[in-house]
């Protein structure tokens, strides 16, 4: 048994935020989004920005395995596919309130993860990528074969919205929507950066960084991979149900290999082990990919070509970029590595 | 008998396609110790190139080398625009993943704009039907089980009997030793991809010869060829070769008994237990060495 260590005995790292400035720079950044409706009128802007903040969740967290953890899940988007069909199912079959399926939701992708952690637990690298890309296609065949309850390959439809009160979420020009999606961001956020920022989370890096050295120091890999995996799953698994409540239907194509490629996208760009990266870079493509939206073949071409040119130039993703033209700009001395 | 012949052909038939896939992933594993991601759409590019040259009136034993040696080309640029320069990054392996995702879907939709969403049909290799054993095939059938055994035999002739074959082996078993003993290991990595795309556009078209094609084409073959790779192991290319023949056969007999629609869960789940049980294949030794 260890006696927990005071706060002070910590030593701060080099370069890294105070947990106070940092708090500070979230909330400010997250009041500036919460301002943003009464600027931005239209439905449609406001469709883009809570895509942006779905994705941004989907992304943030697929950071902490994929960053954070080194862990190549690839079966991240089956997850969030959990979460839709989950949502779905629950609302639709067992009659179950739709915010208590939202959060259901949640534990289910959890559980999912914690089932798919189990055979990575001795792999490493790109056998990690194919059990998990193969988990992905499993759940995927199980729900397209259950066409009974989840309609196959022609998805779900008209699948329960949510609600608060008597308020009427379709014909607000989706100005709830907006702040429930919002909220769902800032939740995981500051669930995600309170993680990394722990000591658990210090153990998940070490693991990443040294797993001979951590394990002799007496972080545990199975505990630590599966705590990994099921912290990043569960508002994966939110941020599905609230799509499929969102959107009002499921479909397969949320295992799809396009979705995949465009979300994995966004963590790398965004340069991984940030969390803030992520977020930033989904909202980056996100509102790219709308604003190219009549260029029909040409998006996904420029998209591949912005990806694999960043991917060249900045290896550590528009976090890095900024990084550095920060340090360029105001001539400070690059001391983080 | 007639059970019996069904799955025989049917798995002989699978497996010599996924074969000619997986071996080319393999490949490129072994020597550059990457996953190549744009698998799928050099098998899709290969089969609409071969389309577009008989098209024009090429005879196909003419479309047939041109599409070999195009391909190669092509596979030899794709890894010195997207694999080459990434090279001694320490997280490679991921960042590969991405670039080659990334020029995949480049290609796929790029293939879409230039050749259009109607789908195509090659010739068959030979024309017409027989039956063996009470059991329809068609030729092309026949044809592609008896071609791809030589050329994957070509292949590991290659590997084990050549110069050229033996460097790359070399390269693939110890880098730094390769570079100090005077091989090209930037030009052999080349190689490697430029025989992959070949041996995948060479898949392309046979598969073209009996499927419409579809810019999205690739996807599942690709599929199978990540789950045969895994299933055989990593470490050499003949352990993929058995693999990719076993689970024709063992796809040819699920679907023959369970149904077509819960193959695929099935080969998922064969997958996972076996990567539980022997993370390295059941073909494969724990060293990452070639042939």
């Amino acid at each position: 048994m260890t006696a927990p260590i005071p706060v002070s005995a910590i030593p701060s790292s080099p370069g890294r935020a105070s947990w106070r400035k940092e708090a500070a720079a979230v909330l400010v950044a997250f009041a500036v989004l919460a301002l943003l409706p009464f600027v931005v009128t239209d439905s449609y802007s406001r469709h883009v920005l809570i895509m942006a903040f779905i994705y941004a969740v989907v992304a943030s967290n697929w950071d902490l395995s994929l960053g954070y953890g080194g862990v190549f899940n690839f079966g991240h988007l089956a997850l969030f596919g959990i979460g839709v069909y989950a949502y779905g199912l629950l609302t639709k079959f067992a009659g179950i309130d739709p915010w208590f399926a939202m959060a259901l939701s949640g534990v289910i992708a959890t559980i999912a993860a914690i089932v798919v952690t189990i055979p990575i637990l001795r792999l490493k690298g790109i056998y990690i990528i194919l059990v998990t890309f193969g988990f992905a296609q499993l759940v995927m065949q199980v729900i397209l074969s259950q066409s009974d309850y989840t309609g196959g390959t022609q998805g779900m439809v008209r699948i329960q919205t949510l609600y608060i009160g008597e308020h009427n979420m379709i014909r607000d020009g989706k100005f709830a929507y907006f702040y429930i999606a919002l909220a769902m961001l800032f939740l995981s956020t500051v669930f995600l950066r309170a993680l990394v920022r722990s000591r658990i989370g210090a153990g998940i890096i070490a693991l990443r960084d040294n797993e001979e050295y951590a394990v002799s120091r007496g972080v545990s890999i199975v505990r630590q991979r599966i705590v990994t995996l099921a912290a990043s799953a569960f508002f994966t698994g939110v941020a599905g149900a609230f799509y499929a409540g969102y959107q009002r239907n499921a479909s397969i194509d949320v295992f799809g290999m396009s979705l995949a490629t465009i979300i994995l996208s966004m963590v790398l760009l965004g340069g991984t082990s940030t969390i803030y990266g992520a977020i930033l870079a989904s909202f980056v493509l996100t509102i790219f990919a709308e604003a190219m939206a009549d260029l029909g073949a040409w998006r996904p071409i420029i998209t591949a070509l912005l990806i694999i040119g960043v991917m060249l130039v900045y290896p550590t993703g528009l976090a890095g970029f900024i990084q550095s033209s920060w340090n360029g700009v105001f001539r400070r001395d690059n001391k983080v590595a | 008998m007639d059970a019996t012949a069904q799955i025989l052909f049917g798995g002989l038939f699978q497996g010599s396609l996924y074969a000619m896939m997986a071996v080319g992933l393999a490949l490129i594993w072994t020597t550059i110790g990457v996953f190549n991601f744009t698998h799928g759409v050099m098998m899709m590019l290969g089969a609409y190139i071969a389309w577009t040259l008989s098209e024009i009136g090429l005879p196909f034993a003419l479309v047939l080398p041109l599409v070999i040696v195009v391909m190669a080309a092509v596979g030899w640029a794709l890894q010195a625009s997207v694999v080459r320069p990434l090279i001694g990054r320490p997280n490679i392996v991921l960042v590969v993943v991405i670039t080659t995702l990334a020029a995949a879907s480049l290609i796929e939709n790029a293939t879409l704009e230039i050749w259009g969403p109607r789908s195509k049909q090659l010739p068959p290799l030979i024309a017409g039907n027989t039956t063996i054993l009470g059991v329809g095939v068609s030729l092309h059938q026949i044809a592609i089980i008896v071609i791809a055994p030589v050329v994957l035999a070509a292949l590991w002739f290659f590997l084990n009997r050549t110069r050229l074959g033996l460097a790359l082996r070399a390269v693939a078993q110890n880098e730094d030793a390769s570079l100090l003993v005077g091989l090209n290991v930037k030009a052999l990595y080349g190689l490697a991809f430029a025989i992959s795309a070949a041996l995948a556009a060479l898949a392309g078209i046979f598969m073209g010869g009996y499927r419409f094609m579809s810019p999205v084409m690739g996807a599942d073959p690709l599929l199978k060829a990540l789950i045969v790779v895994v299933f055989g192991g990593l470490s050499s290319v003949s352990g993929p070769i058995f693999a990719a023949y076993l689970i024709g056969f063992f796809e040819a007999i699920c679907s023959y008994y369970f149904g077509l629609y819960w193959t695929p869960a099935l080969l998922f789940a064969v997958l996972i237990v076996t990567l539980m049980i022997r993370p390295e294949g059941i073909f494969g030794s724990k060293s990452r060495g070639l042939a």
